[in-house]
């Protein structure tokens, strides 16, 4: 390998965090390119839990900053503190110094990856809730990694670029420039084999039997016509967890033409589980 | 390296940036890409932005390592081809082999050389698309000639690469169900709505309410409170007016009807309003077009800023758009041509838009590509798909929309 990229860091999945080979791939050109991930996905498909995964195997922290709709991109980076400051001049029993108003500045989360000594993974979760105009602030930040605070006239450069992952939910596609500066990939939804394993890196305990039917049922309900929120592996893990727990389940419950234990988990809204609920009488 | 390779997406419309190539001469030169595998994987995630593309993606990968030389061998086959339909159209255009009705109604309409034209572009597509070129028919493709459309079809690679498995996960195809220029179904509802939550106004709470900080701040003795609300914008109105006159048009004013009813309280207003083809002096309120009349002038006495959707397939003779009674239905009043109504409606309401449940790629060769035609130079129009509906949003967000062109005397002949 050529010097002039960094690879001291290579991602290798974790326990918990079932890799497949495309996705370790994407996730080593990032660190190597020093760009920010963009991913895509539907829910529940682990965009999140990958950058926990990245940052346990990388043995470093991660810094996770949920986006919110109100937000200004100025919060993510830092924060003046007025009503404390103005709070401190009149009553004047705090320690920090009223007239120094670096007292009175904190770091938002890209703040403080850019602050603190460690090489750390950044999380900004969810970009698509906020408006385009966060997203476009954020992208020069990201890109020249070091922002000023007006107030006080001064730079903040990253001191170790960190792993930056931004996840969107949306189906929109981001503004042009923005995905101009990262590079992209979409977390399919895994197929039956790789939901297998999944289920065992997250329950080693559960009977074979047990995986087996749920995630066959799982399928079979994902296709079923006109579910509109289709269940996710999030779902589907929390429905195997809850079954694994009930006492009077079986595993023939699963075959029978009867209705299917707890539905509710797999199925959030009530045409979708109604319906769910009507195929799974008929034994699909 | 690979220059081609990016030239070609670019060609099958892929936005990839030439930032993005240079990256990917970086993530070669150090040694990330190690096999076909390892480019498959860099190169996509480097240069390709939107899983809508990952299908195109997939199928220009395997075109190109495929190792076919493309070029010479289907231009080649091109005129081959091209002589050998022309001919037989020629011989007998009537009975054309391979053709669907709507087609040969289109090609009636031609004169040679725009039969030509058309059979070179579907050749074109087809050639580039299909291997080899002697499939001309797509065996799945309904489209006649259609750019950038990906038909259902399309890869006809396939058989030995020498580095299989990359080529091979390309082939399967996986992102198909990505490709947003796919229509919209019922299922699809839940993301068409989602895409119309941009046209509600939203954004950080960043205007400071003097009025409520003050209250605020004397309830608490003194201790400063500072209450922030949301900048003032107006919730927008909405008036739907829906084609609901051919059978053609049934599925499709289901779904608008539910989509908009859905969305309703994002909304200050949403109105629906039927018609039969063509907007003339009456529009109604009850689907059956009876009971509730109201007339368009008066409509457009209401508040010019109401953004207007109009729906229909645009489809119709030509007379019931130009001629000044020639409303499909006898009885139905009208003064005026109903191509002069669409224009007044746009004039009235600058954000004006027409969503046609036609695919756009056969907007040209529909039996109604006169009208359609006709009413897209008046009014932005889009297809009700995922991506129009985008579009849409974004034409009728507009502050400054398409304007209305000047009138040509001859659309109103």
């Amino acid at each position: 390998m050529s010097e002039h990229l960094k690879d001291e860091l290579e991602f290798t999945g974790t326990d918990t965090y079932v890799l497949d080979d495309e996705l370790a791939k994407v996730v080593n050109t990032a660190i190597k390119l020093e760009l920010p991930l963009l991913l895509k996905g539907e829910p529940g498909t682990g965009k999140t839990l990958l950058a926990h995964a990245v940052a346990q195997n990388l043995g470093t922290d991660l810094l996770i900053l949920n986006v919110k709709s109100s937000m200004k991109a100025v919060e993510a980076l830092y924060q003046y503190d007025t009503l404390t400051r103005l709070n401190d001049s009149r009553f004047g029993d705090s320690s920090r110094n009223v007239s120094n108003i670096e007292d009175y500045i904190r770091m938002g989360k890209i703040g403080q990856s850019f602050t603190t000594d460690k090489k750390v993974v950044l999380l900004i979760d969810e970009i698509d809730k906020a408006d385009s105009d966060f997203q476009d602030d954020l992208l020069d930040v990201l890109d020249i990694m070091q922002f000023d605070i007006q107030e006080i006239d001064k730079t903040v450069k990253a001191k170790n670029r960190p792993i930056v992952i931004i996840t969107s939910n949306a189906k929109k596609d981001l503004s042009d420039p923005f995905l101009g500066r990262c590079v992209f990939h979409h977390i399919a939804f895994p197929d039956e084999e790789m939901m297998r394993e999944i289920v065992k890196a997250h329950f080693p305990s559960v009977s074979q039997k047990l995986a087996e039917g749920a995630i066959e049922v799982f399928y079979r309900l994902r296709q079923v016509a006109g579910i509109e929120k289709k269940p996710a592996t999030r779902e589907l893990l929390h429905w195997i967890r809850a079954l694994s727990t009930d006492p009077q389940f079986d595993v023939k419950h699963l075959k029978a033409k009867a209705p299917l234990p707890l539905l509710g988990l797999l199925f959030k809204k009530s045409d979708d589980l109604s319906r769910a609920q009507r195929v799974s009488l008929s034994g699909f | 390296m690979f220059q081609e390779f990016f030239y070609q997406l670019r060609d099958y419309g892929i936005p990839v940036r030439p930032t993005d190539f240079l990256r990917l001469q970086r993530a070669l030169d150090g040694g990330l890409v190690q096999n076909l595998n390892d480019f498959y994987t860099v190169a996509r995630t480097v240069m390709v932005k939107s899983e809508r593309f990952f299908d195109i993606y997939d199928q220009v990968f395997a075109h190109f390592f495929e190792g076919k030389d493309i070029d010479l061998q289907t231009l080649d086959d091109l005129n081959a081809e091209m002589e050998r339909l022309l001919a037989e159209w020629l011989a007998d255009p009537e009975n054309m082999p391979n053709l669907t009705d709507e087609e040969r109604e289109a090609l009636k309409n031609m004169d040679p050389d725009q039969v030509m034209e058309y059979f070179k572009e579907r050749l074109k597509d087809q050639t580039e698309r299909h291997d080899g070129g002697n499939r001309w028919i797509g065996t799945g493709g309904r489209s006649p000639v259609g750019h950038g459309g990906v038909h259902p079809n399309g890869m006809r690679v396939g058989g030995q690469g020498r580095n299989r498995s990359a080529i091979k996960v390309a082939m399967d195809r996986r992102f198909i169900d990505y490709n947003d220029n796919l229509m919209l179904t019922p299922e699809k509802i839940g993301e068409a709505l989602a895409r119309l939550r941009n046209l509600t106004p939203s954004g950080p709470r960043d205007q400071l309410d003097v009025d409520a900080s003050i209250r605020e701040t004397v309830k608490q003795g003194g201790e400063i409170e500072l209450i922030f609300d949301k900048r003032l914008i107006d919730k927008l109105k909405v008036y739907i007016m829906i084609d609901n006159g051919g059978w053609s048009m049934t599925p499709y004013v289901h779904l608008t009807r539910s989509l908009f009813t859905y969305a309703k309280s994002q909304f200050k207003d949403v109105k629906f309003f039927y018609f039969h083809n063509c907007i003339y002096d009456v529009l109604y309120e009850d689907p059956m077009r009876y009971e509730k009349p109201v007339k368009t002038l008066d409509l457009m006495r209401k508040d010019p800023d109401t953004r207007v959707i109009i729906l229909g397939d645009a489809s119709m003779s030509p007379y019931e758009l130009t001629h000044p009674r020639g409303a499909i239905d006898y009885g139905t009043p009208q003064s005026q041509p109903g191509i002069m109504w669409i224009r007044k409606v746009k004039e009235t309401f600058n954000n004006t838009i027409w969503i046609n449940p036609i695919p756009k790629h056969e907007w040209d060769y529909t039996y109604g590509a006169y009208t359609v035609e006709l009413i897209r130079q008046q009014i932005p129009m889009f297809e009700l798909s995922l991506r129009g509906l985008e579009e849409a949003v974004d034409e009728l967000k507009a502050k400054y929309p398409k304007p209305l062109p000047p009138l040509e005397r001859q659309a109103a002949r």
